[in-house]
């Protein structure tokens, strides 16, 4: 030892000999931490007892209630809709409250919006119009929507002071509300709704031909804003793409329509012997248990003759919904209705559709089944789907969610014939969209924020459940998918932790490079039983609570002893790509004769060769043209008599003597760091993996060497053979350099 | 064409579970053969809408009834949207075919070049009408070099050296 240790130090002064040389001609500056494996200690807020270092929610956290009690009438004449909303805030944090913030999402659409104002515009772009578009974009006045805030008053009816900001409302609290406290008050109001396939919007109605009307209607009554320890009040302004940040409470929600319509909602219906026909009660009883096909409550039939009608009564509606964060309806004379049971861990769950016959057949098909397969499948990644039912609903051109009910695209062609994309584009729609219950209806993040943290997450799980749907399902979100993405100009990409408002490629970066994240950590940085884990427990942990970033990354730590912050810091932090090359193969074989390498190290150790014939193996390099003097390991009388020399013991701890000895190494062109997968095949066909930690780079972040001691002849090596780590060059990726050209590929096709 | 403002609105507005407006037009230089070996992806669903509205068609991509010209389109579509230049030259190129592959359509193209090629300009304005947001990359390989250029309603066309 001590050998190695002045050998050691000797390097040392040497080394430190020539960077004073170096020092005369002009100063090496130094550096803080920048390895890739250093820890988020600069980057992550520090613990405390509300949100606890271990990414649970510590002794002291806290959340508001936010209960509301509201009276709606929707009239289908003028496409208004009124409101008289009774809110009861409590106060369940530790701070006195001068005020309370609520969300005006309609006003993001009222005609002063500086939504409109903060797009870019050009006339370039559009050289022609025809004379609707040029009338729409050029003449037409702005549509009067947004909320018109009739009154707002406490509950002694008296008038309530209250400031708006375009889409949030102050309300000044006559005195602060105090810790524990609670605050009651009414706002009535009422709004123009928006065509949400002419005017867009993830609400609104849909106008078909015959002058009927789909309703989806959500984002509709003023919403208290969260209040927390993270953001204070969240009052980001709604801009129309980040989303929301509620609070959970329970609601009593009365519904006037049209007697004619069929309507659905979040929460428990409460009337539904005085809504429902004696015939449809029946129907729908029957759904209860009937736990493999849908059973129809409105049949096609049924909803084709009503739709011929237009009744002038009304009917209302009564709901009542027990610790959810927002709530929606969907409405309409068209609608088919069917339903089924679902068993979540002995638990019934209903699986419910509405769609109009424009949806069909499609929908009949496959819309309550993959609700139900989501339910069934989210709850085994998560915990217990704690709601009574998922309803899906049918809209052109929307994918929106709320809890328990959601609005999904998905419509045939009008001679019933849809496409396999069409279908597709269908199940993943309604997979994502009831999926969200899980996040962010239940494990309820702040999606004003961070986009990604219901988005990307949701999408992950999708991924699982579609599989489960279907095994050949094209998902789109697979670390393959993302390649493209991750391999465009850096100044048109956002990391994944930025605020939605201004990423870009919204998509990719938000729903799909989170979600193919994820899907590699658990399928190859995990594996599925550590991941699945911790997932769980940060789903648990969170459930019915406003988890941050933070929180689920030291909970996929915590809960499975793997420290991930390289992975974090790479793929959510920043826009560094992985690209993982092969960048030389060296082949060496056995030989009793001396090298000319360890001939050089011998002189410098002023050994003498000859001496040690016959006591030494030597590894030599294979060249090209070279004549091959390699030896058999087993058959080289040193080794041989070594292992003969052996006792029994000693000998039943060998495995097979190698021949082959491949020394490779990798380079990283990519700035992700990421596990090395290698595949080598042998020349007699049959193939091993290999997988190496993505620590294989800690020392080295640009190039690392394996050798690879094998019984048999390698025929080629590949990394990464199944397309695990998002890699986006794999023309580098093997050995020898084939030509995997996807175009010769598709040429050699052609051929035949 | 009229209608084409009118879709376009609507689908900048509208809001979908993951939709985004990608295409990717790789170009690798084979200096074996002095040729451009060129692979374009676009979203079927995007390229579909697009000629249909162009040519006033219905493709069915993917369908029992998919259009059995679909190929003639689709070489149109692509003649009127995309140019290659080559020293300063505009060059033609051949269409040798077409792949589907979940939810993409893959092109595949080939450039002939006769002299020592030194620049590159590739004009693309693939589905740029019809999607406000749409972005279409360049990667061009040449041997071991590398380069990648974006193209949008901004700009649609990319300059890129040998």
């Amino acid at each position: 030892m001590k050998k190695i240790v002045s050998l050691a130090f000797s390097f040392l002064f040497i080394m430190s000999a020539s960077i004073a040389q170096n020092s005369d001609k002009k100063q090496i500056k130094g550096h803080t931490d920048q390895n890739k494996f250093r820890q988020l200690k600069d980057v992550l807020p520090t613990p405390n007892n509300r949100r606890t270092a271990s990414g649970a929610p510590g002794y002291e956290y806290t959340q508001q209630k936010v209960d509301y009690k509201m009276d709606i009438v929707l009239d289908e004449k003028t496409n208004r809709i009124f409101g008289n909303e009774s809110i009861t805030y409590k106060n369940n944090s530790k701070d006195y409250l001068e005020y309370l913030w609520v969300q005006l999402d309609q006003n993001m659409r009222s005609p002063d919006s500086k939504t409109p104002l903060v797009n870019s515009e050009k006339l370039g772009n559009n050289p022609y119009n025809g004379p609707k578009t040029f009338t729409k974009n050029n003449i037409l006045k702005p549509a009067d929507f947004g909320f018109k805030i009739e009154e707002v008053k406490n509950i002694n009816g008296n008038e309530l002071s209250y400031t708006i900001n375009r889409t949030m409302m102050r309300i000044n609290l006559p005195q602060p509300l105090t810790p524990g406290g609670t605050f009651q008050f009414n706002i009535k109001w009422n709004y123009l709704i928006n065509n949400s396939v002419t005017d867009g919007g993830r609400s609104g109605f849909e106008l078909f031909e015959d002058g009927n009307k789909n309703y989806t209607i959500a984002q509709f009554f003023p919403r208290l804003a969260v209040y927390d320890n993270v953001e204070g009040w969240q009052n980001m302004q709604f801009w129309g793409r980040s989303e929301w940040a509620l609070e959970f409470g329970d609601y009593d929600v009365k519904i006037t329509v049209p007697a004619d319509h069929i309507l659905d909602a979040t929460g428990e219906l409460l009337n539904e012997k005085k809504v429902l026909t004696k015939e449809q009660l029946k129907r729908f009883n029957k759904a209860r248990t009937s736990f493999k096909d849908p059973v129809f409550i409105v049949t096609q039939d049924e909803a084709e003759l009503a739709e011929k009608e237009r009744s002038k009564k009304t009917k209302t509606w009564h709901f009542n919904a027990k610790n959810v964060r927002d709530f929606a309806f969907a409405s309409s004379r068209k609608y088919i209705w069917d339903a089924m049971a679902v068993n979540i861990n002995g638990k019934t769950v209903m699986a419910v559709s509405l769609y109009p016959k424009e949806g069909n057949p499609l929908w009949e098909e496959h819309s309550t089944r993959v609700v139900a397969n989501t339910l069934e499948e989210y709850s085994k990644m998560t915990f217990d789907y704690p709601y009574s039912k998922a309803i899906s609903v049918h809209a052109d051109r929307q994918g929106m969610e709320y809890p328990m009910i959601c609005f999904n695209y998905g419509r045939p062609n009008p001679d019933g014939t849809y496409s396999e994309r069409t279908k597709r584009g269908m199940i993943g729609v309604i997979t994502h969209e009831v999926g969200h219950n899980f996040f962010p209806m239940i494990v309820n993040s702040d999606e004003r924020q961070w986009t990604w943290m219901d988005e990307g997450i949701n999408s992950f799980v999708e991924i699982l459940a579609e599989l489960d749907y279907d095994p050949n399902f094209y998902t789109g979100n697979l670390p393959k998918d993302i390649v493209g993405y991750m391999s465009i100009n850096q100044n048109n990409l956002s990391p994944i932790m930025s605020q939605g408002d201004y990423v870009k490629n919204f998509g990719p970066n938000a729903y799909t490079k989170p979600a193919a994240g994820l899907y590699m950590l658990r399928q190859t940085i995990m594996g599925p039983e550590l991941f699945d884990y911790a997932f769980r427990t940060y789903s648990q942990r969170w459930m019915f609570k406003h988890p941050s970033p933070a929180d689920f990354f030291r909970t996929m730590e915590d809960a499975s002893a793997m420290d991930l912050d390289w992975f974090w810091r790479g793929w959510f932090y920043t826009t560094d790509y992985n690209d993982i090359a092969l960048k030389e193969v060296k082949k060496f074989y056995l030989t009793d004769q001396p090298t000319e390498k360890a001939k050089k190290m011998a002189k410098r150790y002023s050994m003498d060769l000859a001496d040690y014939e016959g006591k030494l193996v030597y590894f030599k390099e294979e060249q090209k043209g070279e004549v091959n003097t390699s030896l058999i390991a087993s058959e080289i009388p040193l080794i041989k008599d070594h292992i003969a020399s052996m006792s029994d013991k000693e000998k039943s701890l060998l495995k097979e003597i190698p021949n082959y000895f491949y020394e490779v190494t990798f380079e990283k062109p990519g700035g992700l760091v990421m596990p090395i997968i290698v595949e080598l095949e042998y020349k007699d066909g049959t193939k091993e993996r290999h997988n190496f930690p993505a620590q294989i780079w800690r020392y080295n972040d640009k190039e690392v060497s394996k050798v690879f001691k094998t019984t048999k002849e390698i025929k080629k090596i590949t990394i990464d053979p199944d397309l695990e780590t998002a890699d986006i060059d794999t023309s580098n990726n093997s050995w020898p350099k084939k030509d995997n050209s996807k175009f010769n590929k598709f040429r050699k096709k052609l051929k035949g | 064409m009229k209608k084409i403002a009118s879709i376009f609105l609507l689908f900048t507005l509208a809001f979908t579970a993951h939709k985004y407006y990608l295409s990717l037009t790789q170009i690798e230089y084979n200096k074996n053969q002095n040729s451009l070996e060129v692979i374009i992806n676009v979203f079927m669903d995007d390229i579909e809408l697009a000629i249909n509205k162009e040519y006033d068609v219905d493709l069915r991509l993917t369908t029992k009834e998919e259009l059995e010209d679909v190929n003639s389109y689709f070489q149109k579509y692509l003649r009127e949207n995309l140019r290659f230049s080559i020293n300063n030259k505009l060059v033609d190129y051949s269409f040798i075919g077409k792949e589907y592959e979940g939810d993409l359509v893959y092109f595949y193209l080939e450039v002939k070049v006769k002299d020592k090629p030194i620049s590159l300009e590739v004009f693309n304005t693939i589905l740029i009408t019809y999607f406000d947001q749409q972005q279409n990359i360049i990667k061009f390989k040449n041997g071991s070099e590398r380069q990648s250029k974006i193209l949008s309603k901004n700009t649609n066309k990319a300059l890129l050296n040998f």
